[in-house]
């Protein structure tokens, strides 16, 4: 129990010990560039939610105007803070778990250059109003083949290093991060330029874009969340995963099933009724992965659930587990025709969306960056206590915010079906669920200020706690 | 009923059918590979040891042989 809690604490005992293996330089931007983009983008989610309390509030303003700030949250979110956190612990892990160095760090640190390039980019466009008006595609053409081009680069490195490997079976983390490098490719191809071909307008644009947005979340977000959980949670336990067998099944029935479901969204739309069917059945079908996921993640927690007390990767870890459970039996449950009936376009999907994104794999990815960050810095966490209040503003913020957006939502969706309801009405009635979406947001922009303020302090007095070690 | 649809139902099923018959060829290469066979617990303890060292250099850039 003594080995299992000081191998899970943020310290990084062996790393000190040890001489250094990985230089980490490329892990070291992506990380730390992540944790500020996360801070900056949220000051944009707090503004947003302000503006549903008082939709006023910086209105003649026009670079703080709702249609410039939700792009700018949602772009800022997904790539800024969480696809960066991921690339950089994808970069951490996959050379640890085969053995070898990462093939090229100088490609990796221009990567992250260009990645840093692409966030600034997106900045100024979508302040700017330059956007396509696309779900989750809002980044303007030039800035999207950056993408492109930042990506082709980290699949080359990654899979470099995963050719040179020196054991000759892969840890499951390594098939995920592999699944969402070319899982990537085609849906971000399709969401950013196949909706913009010639003749694909109208509902033909709305298809493709529900692909693209839908597996944006499951082909992206889940595969590198789930490799990074996979990674972390024996790590940060210091218990062998349950079953690398279930693992694989998880994994390769995620790979079937996930890629048709984009068309639930669009339910009682004006798309084929066999469209709208297959993506249910598929939508039901992924009980079947999260199952695997989230049994595998438990079972190897038996016996070791003390260790929550004082390792705060894995409350993120586990947390997130929980969360991936509710959001995963929620998305099959209103992909049915008479829930989607209620839910579909209120505010129930993105309370859905914030559990996936932040309250699952965002957790996962910060799990993973306090474990990180004292390792590749050779020192200890700055502040234990500071990562435990980070932790509980976000579990709290998070419960706060996803209950109200459930229930308004749905309570929304009740008013919407009911014609005699002036649809203003239906706007005044959420004033109260929004408000509670302010102050949790509150909460969980001050998680953010702490997390970015305690993984900095590392970083920074990484250097001081060396000197102070040579002079003991 | 006429499908107002067709262009994009088409080519997103174009997409799915590479998609899932890569799947299917990775998962019946893996299944060969041994890694739902009796030794395919072997990576989860593994992954749980940190490398002493690692592999010096090889003559030419070759790449060491790889362990089970």
């Amino acid at each position: 129990m003594a080995t299992n809690a000081i191998r899970g604490s943020m310290a990084a005992p062996a790393a000190v010990a040890t001489p250094e293996i990985h230089s980490d330089t490329t892990v070291k931007w992506f990380v730390l560039g992540a944790v500020g983009y996360f801070a900056i983008v949220g000051i944009i989610a707090l503004i947003i939610a302000a503006k549903f309390v008082w939709p006023d509030f910086l209105g003649s303003i026009s670079y703080f105007t709702y249609g410039r700030m939700r792009p700018l949250h949602v772009n800022g979110m997904l790539f800024g803070w969480l696809l960066a956190a991921d690339m950089g612990l994808a970069y951490y892990i996959v050379p640890r778990l085969c053995g070898v160095r990462l093939w090229s760090e100088k490609l990796g640190v221009a990567t992250s250059v260009l990645w840093n390039i692409i966030i600034l980019s997106a900045i100024v466009t979508l302040l700017g109003g330059y956007q396509k008006g696309i779900e989750y595609g809002d980044l303007p053409t030039p800035v999207a083949v950056l993408v492109v081009i930042a990506w082709v680069m980290f699949g080359i490195n990654i899979f470099a290093t995963i050719a040179r490997r020196k054991y000759n079976q892969m840890y499951v983390s390594t098939w995920y991060l592999m699944g969402t490098i070319l899982w990537t490719a085609f849906v971000y191809l399709t969401g950013n330029f196949a909706t913009l071909l010639p003749g694909v307008t109208g509902v033909n644009q709305a298809n493709l874009t529900w692909m693209y947005t839908h597996n944006a979340v499951g082909l992206i977000f889940t595969p590198a969340g789930l490799a990074i959980a996979y990674y972390f949670i024996p790590r940060a336990s210091n218990t062998p995963l349950y079953s690398h067998k279930l693992s694989m099944i998880g994994f390769w029935s995620l790979a079937f099933v996930y890629v048709w479901t984009g068309a639930h969204h669009m339910l009682h739309g004006p798309i084929s009724q066999w469209l709208q069917t297959i993506a249910i059945v598929f939508s039901i079908l992924l009980l079947i992965p999260v199952w695997a996921v989230v049994y595998n993640f438990i079972a190897t927690m038996k016996g070791q659930w003390h260790q929550l007390n004082d390792n705060v990767s894995l409350k993120f870890l586990m947390s997130g587990t929980i969360f991936y459970l509710l959001t995963c039996f929620q998305g099959p449950m209103h992909s049915l025709r008479s829930v989607n009936a209620i839910v579909s376009k209120t505010d129930w999907i993105p309370g859905h969306a914030h559990m996936a994104v932040l309250g699952t794999f965002s957790f996962m990815a910060m799990a993973g960056v306090y474990y990180v960050v004292p390792r590749i810095f050779h020192t200890t966490l700055h502040s234990e206590a500071v990562a435990n209040w980070s932790f509980w503003l976000f579990l709290i913020g998070g419960l706060g915010m996803f209950t109200a957006l459930w229930l308004g939502g749905f309570w929304q969706g009740w008013q919407w079906n009911n014609p005699s309801i002036p649809f203003i009405d239906t706007v005044v009635a959420l004033k109260p669920v929004w408000m509670v979406r302010f102050f949790s947001g509150i909460m969980i922009f001050s998680g953010i200020v702490l997390f970015l303020y305690n993984i900095m302090s590392t970083a920074l007095g990484a250097g001081q706690a060396k000197a102070e070690l040579a002079r003991s | 009923m006429t499908d107002y649809t067709w262009q994009s139902v088409y080519f997103s099923y174009l997409l799915f059918a590479v998609l899932a018959g890569g799947a299917v060829f990775f998962f019946i290469r893996s299944v060969k590979d041994g890694y739902l066979g009796p030794n395919s617990e072997g990576p989860k303890y593994r992954m749980l040891e940190d490398d002493p060292e690692l592999d010096p250099p090889q003559p030419n850039g070759a790449t060491a042989p790889r362990r089970p």
